[in-house]
């Protein structure tokens, strides 16, 4: 699902040059739920924004559901990003100004989904997370973890393959923060590959498989997987 | 304290030059159109003889065909008779009262050295001096005894006294004119009313006049007026004729001290307008009608359309530009509720944000108008180029000045009321977990 | 394509809404009825007077003194002026097309009509009028010599024949020809009528605010006014400043108790006729283009405020699968959606400001085509405005969405 070999990012300013992920490899596969752990600036964002294709990288290879991603141009990745990809934010990075309804529209409008299509995938994606009932209300009148429901179903209504979760609950208190975890375990179970970025090591021991990030490389890459649904057979990397 | 938000308010409009400079920009223009606009309005439209302009009458009377009115809307003619004119100041019922038209004689000087010229002058009775009030640096006014016997005496003023006598007092000196010689009894002083209120009907800003003369000697020596003549019916062959003829060419007014003297002058108008009536003249209704000097400013509308509708335009355009002002102000204090959230955290009431951000938009309003100042003064030459008759009403007196700085600031304050109100709500520390 | 989510989140923050909607419909308002007035104005002032204006020039002479003739002092300065080099007709004349001075009178056919048919300027002239005034006569015939009389206060003579404008003519003589015909140019109760010899085709009365300003009447007298005569010289075609130049000391040399005053050019004339309505075109265009600009600056200043504050926003809609274009296409289309408001609103603010034009300034009604060209126009300057704030939206990095700030 995920493939990363030898992962280079370098920032350069300048004055000085940071290696924010150096020879970093890691593969996570289809139905996998992966937790990334590692201290701050320890290169678990920039994996993430790498993943998600929201940042280039400066060497290696990375590959998505098989599709090589280097030398794609904006717009390819923003496609890309539309259609292979959900993400969840810390900050839940709901619009303000759009009701649950239309903050769940927005990725499926740059999918170009017809009227029907746009209104059946949102009412079904907000009804997964028990929110259907509040679709003309606007995030400031949810609470926090409604609020992460509501990104969660925003993730899931284009069906992703892969969700990426960056401290989803970091912004949410114990409780709120359980039910966003049952939530994401449950979506895992249902088959989309998760990939959770976080330092709080009791939500990472909730994951399937732990990989440890420490200085821009991966240090431990977790016992073997244990897949609860196999999806679709995929070949082991060699 | 507000030295010190003062203080602030600087530090805070020099950190961003160029957005400060586009809402500096933004209200120096609209200052700078409404009061260009506003300049010329108020030197054409305000009192411009304030302590007696109530007491100051213009006569009308409806001596015109009986078939049309004289004005489109139906009002009498603005100016009256010559025979009326004479009755009305053999009656003498008003305290002072002046006939009077405009004149354009030519002046041969004594002196060689200057070259005969063309004057434009007023003849007018005795009391005009003390009805207009012009100072006199020499001499002074004729008398009525020398009205009534058609003495050949001028009044220059200090322009004229310049050009023929270098300055010097020239009282009883002579001043040869059209052939004839009048002798010098009194010289203004310097004496610019913005316009001529006093005569209305030949351009309120037309030339200043340039001497004085009785109006029973000027109608002596048959001059006829080189201002407004009009006629509905044919005035007959000859000088006699015409000054017995229905035409009108002679303007009148009257100083009424009290309205009940206003009230008799009235009456008196009236029954003079009735009589004449009995005999024949006046065929249209009786509609008489003593405006004083605003009332007539106003009749005559001595502020042109234009610069009403540049008025209501310059002011529409501050609008616009104070609309633009709010929403830059807005931007800029919005951009900065992280600050906002940590002064009040640290302890500054709701109140002390308002009066920080507030004197904020003073300042900007204040430079403003400084650069409002600047640019209604730049407008004012570029509307005396413009309009050539312009030169005493495009300029700026004290109390507009004041008034633009005034406006300006307030301006500036109103603008920067909803965003400071909007500033005040930031919530104490809002910004400062995720700084 | 979505209009309904911009326009939902919009209305969630009506105060930038109202802000950028205010100043778009005030421009729209004050634009249209501004750019119609200037319309006028231009029209106004392109209106011919009908007479040569390029080689013509203006001189007066006031006699002075016991001694001073008018009468053989206009017949010989008019001599005079038509022998000078460079001159190629001259006539005296009372007032002059333009000058905002003269003499009108109300005409009529009977004598005993009550009220005039139509108003006229009078233009008393001599035979060289139609040369010097360089007009085209479409019918009849130009005035004799021996036509020429004085009129003066005692001398109060109707000329047997005049010359009228074609405008008078079809207005006295709707389609049946006026040459030939009589009318009264004076009091019809106690002089004759006079009868058309001549028909030109077109002069403007000297007052250029007048409503029928093509009603004019020529006379084939003299009209010293006081020791005052007035003459118009034609120049020939490019030589005016020259025969200027010389003019006033041949006319002060031929007479010296008198002052030759007022030489000025026709055009000079035209300037000064039309200087307030060219004050107030150049002002209102001013007024426009500042008003453009601010409001220009005004839609960049708040956008760009927009931007900053909606970056994590744009980041998220990044990561959401956004492209750069449609970032840049979502900025255009608030901004196009915004401006349509503000302008439905300033269409109706254009209409009120319109009637009430006409209602206290006399202006003619506003033509229903501004109202339309003045929305593409303020469309587009609300696109330019926004392009440079919504391009720079649109390069804001996708990883701006899992920034904790």
């Amino acid at each position: 699902m995920l493939a990363m070999k030898h992962l280079q990012k370098v920032y350069r300013t300048h004055l000085i040059e940071t290696h924010a992920l150096r020879d970093f490899s890691i593969h996570v596969r289809e139905g996998e739920f992966v937790a990334v752990t590692g201290p701050s600036g320890s290169g678990k964002t920039t994996f993430l924004n790498i993943a998600g294709l929201l940042e280039e990288f400066t060497g290696g290879e990375y590959k998505l559901d098989g599709v090589d991603v280097g030398g794609m141009n904006d717009a390819e990745r923003s496609r890309l990003r539309n259609e292979k990809i959900g993400f969840i934010f810390q900050g839940f990075n709901l619009i303000p100004d759009l009701n649950l309804f239309d903050n769940v529209d927005v990725p499926l409008r740059y999918r170009g989904f017809n009227a029907a299509e746009r209104k059946r995938r949102i009412e079904e994606s907000l009804g997964r997370v028990g929110l259907a009932s509040r679709m003309k209300h606007y995030p400031s009148e949810l609470s926090g973890g409604q609020q992460q429901r509501v990104a969660i179903a925003r993730a899931l209504a284009g069906s992703p393959r892969l969700l990426l979760a960056d401290e989803p609950t970091g912004n949410l208190d114990s409780l709120m923060a359980r039910g966003v975890m049952e939530l994401m375990e449950e979506i895992n179970r249902q088959g989309t590959t998760i990939v959770m970025v976080t330092h709080d090591p009791e939500l990472a021991v909730r994951a399937q498989r732990n990989v440890h990030v420490m200085d821009g490389q991966v240090t431990d890459l977790g016992e073997e997987p244990r897949l609860r649904v196999p999806a679709s057979p995929e070949p082991m990397p060699a | 304290m507000f030295a010190y938000y003062l203080q602030l308010g600087l530090r805070s409009l020099r950190r961003n030059p160029v957005l400060t400079a586009l809402m500096v920009l933004g209200i120096a223009l609209g200052i700078a159109a409404s009061m260009t606009s506003l300049t010329v309005f108020h030197m054409m439209g305000s009192d411009p003889i304030p302590w007696k302009s109530s007491k100051l009458h213009y006569v009308q009377m409806d001596n015109w065909d009986p078939n049309q009115p004289y004005g489109d809307d139906g009002s009498p003619p603005d100016q009256i008779t010559y025979r009326d004119a004479v009755a009305l100041m053999q009656a003498g019922k008003a305290d002072k009262q002046t006939a009077m038209f405009k004149l354009a004689l030519p002046i041969q000087p004594a002196n060689p050295q200057v070259k005969p010229f063309m004057a434009l002058g007023r003849v007018a009775s005795a009391d005009f001096f003390g009805m207009f009030e012009p100072p006199f640096r020499y001499g002074g006014p004729w008398g009525r005894d020398q009205d009534a016997a058609h003495a050949r005496v001028l009044v220059l003023t200090s322009d004229t006294n310049e050009k023929l006598f270098g300055g010097q007092d020239s009282v009883g000196k002579t001043v040869r004119m059209d052939g004839v010689d009048y002798s010098v009894v009194g010289v203004l002083d310097k004496w610019k009313p913005r316009f001529k209120f006093y005569d209305l009907t030949n351009g309120a800003l037309s030339a200043a006049d340039e001497f004085f003369m009785p109006f029973t000697t000027a109608i002596d020596l048959r001059q006829r007026a080189s201002g407004n003549n009009s006629c509905w019916k044919f005035p007959g062959e000859g000088w006699d004729a015409y000054l017995q003829s229905d035409c009108v060419w002679i303007q009148m007014w009257v100083q009424l001290d009290s309205p009940a003297r206003l009230a008799e002058y009235k009456s008196f108008l009236d029954s003079y307008v009735n009589e004449q009536k009995r005999l024949g003249r006046f065929p249209r209704p009786l509609d008489n009608r003593l405006p004083n000097v605003t009332q007539w400013m106003q009749a005559q509308r001595v502020v042109p359309r234009d610069v009403e509708v540049q008025t209501w335009l310059g002011f529409a355009f501050l609008t616009v530009c104070l609309v633009n002002t709010i929403g830059l102000l807005l931007a800029k204090f919005m951009r900065k509720s992280g600050e906002i959230g940590l002064r009040r955290a640290l302890g500054a009431s709701r109140s002390e944000v308002f009066r920080q951000f507030l004197i904020e938009s003073g300042v900007v309003g204040l430079s403003g108008g400084l650069v409002g100042l600047l640019l209604t003064g730049l407008g004012l030459i570029a509307v005396r180029a413009l309009y050539a008759d312009y030169k005493n009403v495009a300029q700026l007196d004290w109390t507009m000045v004041l008034t633009t700085l005034v406006l300006a600031i307030v301006a500036a304050l109103l603008a920067g009321l909803y965003p400071t109100w909007r500033a005040c709500r930031v919530q104490p520390a809002s910004q400062l977990k995720t700084q | 394509m979505e209009i309904r989510p911009i326009l939902s989140a919009l209305m969630r923050s009506k105060v930038a809404l109202v802000l950028i909607g205010l100043q778009i419909a005030l421009t729209l308002a004050i634009v249209c009825n501004a750019l119609f007035i200037i319309g006028q104005r231009l029209e106004r002032m392109q209106r011919p007077s009908g007479m040569n204006e390029v080689d013509t020039f203006a001189v007066t002479s006031s006699g002075f003194g016991e001694g001073f003739d008018v009468r053989s002092t206009m017949e010989a300065d008019v001599t005079l002026l038509r022998s000078l080099p460079g001159v190629a007709a001259a006539t005296a004349i009372n007032s002059l097309p333009l000058s905002n001075g003269g003499w009108s009178s109300g005409l009529v056919l009977k004598p005993d009509q009550r009220t005039p048919l139509a108003s006229a300027a009078f233009y008393f002239v001599d035979a060289g009028a139609l040369d010097a005034l360089g007009l085209k006569l479409v019918a009849g015939r130009n005035f004799k010599p021996e036509e020429i009389g004085y009129r003066t206060m005692n001398d109060n003579v109707t000329p047997a024949g005049v010359i009228v404008t074609r405008a008078l003519a079809e207005k006295l003589f709707p389609g049946q020809g006026a040459v030939g015909r009589q009318f009264y140019i004076d009091d019809p109760r106690t002089t004759p009528p006079t009868t058309v010899v001549g028909v030109v085709d077109r002069l403007q009365e000297p007052w250029v605010d007048s409503k029928e300003i093509e009603y004019s009447v020529l006379r084939p007298q003299h009209l010293p006014y006081g020791n005052s005569s007035t003459y118009l010289v034609r120049a020939e075609p490019g030589r005016r400043d020259e025969v200027m130049k010389q003019v006033e000391d041949k006319l002060a040399a031929a007479n010296p108790s008198r002052i030759v005053r007022g030489l000025k050019s026709v055009e000079s004339v035209r300037a000064e006729a039309y200087a307030a309505d060219r004050a107030m075109a150049l002002i209102l265009g001013a007024v426009i283009v500042a008003l453009l600009t601010i409001t220009a600056l005004g839609i960049v200043g708040m956008a760009s405020f927009w931007v900053t504050q909606r970056t994590k926003q744009i980041g998220t809609r990044r990561a959401l699968g956004a492209t750069q274009f449609d970032i840049l296409r979502y900025f255009l289309t608030e901004n196009f959606l915004i401006t349509t408001l503000g302008l439905l609103v300033g269409a109706v603010l254009t209409y009120a400001f319109n009637v009430w034009l006409m209602t206290h300034y006399e202006s003619p009604r506003l033509p229903w085509h501004y109202v339309p060209v003045g929305f593409l126009c303020l469309w587009a300057l609300g696109q330019i405005a926004v392009l440079g704030p919504a391009t720079r939206a649109s390069r804001v990095p996708p990883a701006v969405a899992t920034r904790s700030v």
